[in-house]
């Protein structure tokens, strides 16, 4: 079964047509880099998958189910781009909330709250008020939060903004271990470098339009082309590509 | 404990996480209880009426105190989640859009009661030191009917949160609370002998608009009185639950369509 299924799908705001006739599948266990510059319509379609907003056509699904049902909803798990949590909690006490809007037991998230922290390097900081975070470790702690009830998708929106360089080997190295658990990570990013490095395939999008997507073992067989070069090449180009 | 019940109770903690964790509220309280404390506490000469006035003034402080608290605590629930994005990974989860507004709701009001039950027992052990009389009913009835007026109140801000922003949300319902607290009951009268348009549009004001004054039962605990008839409470505290529903539905029907 496939955990992302978007068919087709268009949306507008306005005069804006901010996605325009999107076709695209994740399968189960694989991690997808979802690219493109500002505006291209990255956190529109990441929206749409996480039932904000239903498209204007088309359909979107999450494991065969509308995204908009909780049982769907209860097998994401989302971070998005600089949430600034709330100020007045610390790490623990804003995954035993978010644990609670999981309908988590507090046993249950006590025990992933032991595992997470580690796992996200907030050892230290686990008690400290989140207004004292740096932005890096308010990153960290989405991270923390999206992975609290163990979901099979993970969907993570810019998850590499503000993270410095020993945190980006973490994370790329957090994001490999979750595929190894069979997990399924979608993410957007401006990050080129580092989507070519952990992404089993990439998706381009540039004015709503998906204009590339193929794995990264295709590009390093691409004439020793790079993801970097492919990206320029098809933003640079006037007119939006089809889909290879 | 069900997965909603869960659900909410997270929602209620946080609520009066960032309550109590705010330093100015703690300014409140202090500020609040040492002003109480003189002006229920002391008999000025042994006069009955200096003494009934200063308790009027300590129960005026209360609700004063009340209203603000539950206005901008109710206010306050969503605007700032929407502001710091963090109302995207809690949309995320799978907890219904109802039971956020639900969980919100209950946050603020149980904050709002809470925060003005500390204000009624300050009052309550005061005046009981002074008089000799602890909690009487009519003392105990009035509170029961504030925590109708927080009801009624918490729910009007939480949905005018949905249409105005932060501070226009305060002022609007802070000029409804206290225009109906002083001419709630004569609305009608004072159109009479204008045109009949300006008269049913008086009407319908009065129909439509929250009827706070009719939870205020300071001069029966000031003047002791006693208690209003049970039928005429249960009947005050199911308008205050009617009235937050409606306003509560139409929250709720705002927030489904809201995209974010």
């Amino acid at each position: 079964m496939d955990a992302i299924s978007i068919d087709q799908v268009t949306k507008r705001f306005g005069a804006v047509q901010a996605v325009s006739d999107v076709s695209l599948t994740v399968r189960s266990g694989e991690i997808m880099g979802f690219l493109g510059t500002n505006g291209a319509g990255k956190t529109t379609t990441i929206k749409m998958l996480l039932g904000f907003f239903a498209p204007d056509a088309g359909r979107v699904r999450i494991f065969d189910a509308d995204p908009v049902a909780a049982t769907a909803r209860g097998r994401i798990g989302f971070m998005p781009e600089t949430a600034y949590y709330y100020r007045y909690l610390n790490l623990r006490e804003l995954l035993r909330f978010y644990g609670g809007l999981c309908g988590m037991s507090a046993a249950a998230i006590r025990a992933r709250t032991a595992h997470l922290i580690p796992q996200v390097g907030l050892v230290d900081a686990g008690d400290r008020l989140l207004a004292h975070y740096s932005k890096g470790m308010l990153q960290r702690a989405g991270i923390a939060q999206a992975l609290l009830h163990d979901p099979d998708l993970l969907i993570l929106d810019e998850p590499l903004t503000g993270l410095d360089p020993l945190a980006r080997i973490q994370f790329r190295d957090l994001i490999l271990a979750l595929r190894d658990q069979g997990k399924t990570v979608f993410f957007s990013s401006h990050e080129l470098s580092e989507a070519e490095l952990i992404c089993d395939r990439v998706a381009i999008l540039k004015q709503g339009r998906l204009v590339w997507l193929g794995s990264c073992g295709d590009i390093a067989g691409d004439g020793g082309q790079n993801l970097e070069r492919i990206f320029l090449n098809l933003l640079t180009s006037d007119t939006p590509e089809a889909p290879p | 404990m069900n997965t909603c019940c869960r659900q909410l109770a997270a929602l209620c903690a946080l609520s009066l996480r960032e309550l109590y964790r705010r330093k100015d509220v703690w300014v409140v309280f202090t500020l609040g209880i040492l002003i109480l404390a003189p002006l229920t506490a002391i008999n000025p000469y042994g006069v009955a009426g200096a003494s009934r006035h200063l308790s009027e003034i300590a129960l005026l402080l209360i609700w004063v105190s009340a209203a603000i608290i539950a206005i901008s605590v109710a206010g306050r629930q969503f605007p700032p989640e929407f502001e710091h994005r963090t109302i995207y990974p809690m949309l995320a989860k799978p907890v219904s859009r109802t039971t956020l507004l639900a969980g919100k709701f209950l946050g603020a009001w149980v904050a709002s009661v809470s925060a003005t039950g500390c204000f009624y027992l300050a009052y309550g052990l005061f005046s009981g030191a002074k008089m000799g009389i602890w909690f009487p009913a009519v003392f105990c009835q009035a509170f029961a009917l504030h925590v109708g007026f927080l009801t009624l109140v918490t729910a009007l801000s939480l949905l005018g949160s949905f249409c105005l922003t932060p501070p226009a949300n305060l002022t609007v319902c802070g000029v409804v609370v206290g225009g109906m607290f002083a001419i709630g009951q004569r609305l009608p009268d004072m159109t009479a002998g204008h045109p009949a348009a300006l008269r049913a549009l008086a009407r319908l004001i009065y129909v439509a608009a929250p009827h706070v004054e009719f939870f205020d039962l300071r001069r029966r605990v000031i003047h002791e009185w006693g208690p209003v008839g049970w039928q005429v409470a249960v009947a005050v505290l199911l308008y205050a639950v009617v009235y937050a529903g409606a306003c509560l539905l139409l929250a709720g029907w705002i927030f489904r369509r809201k995209k974010c």
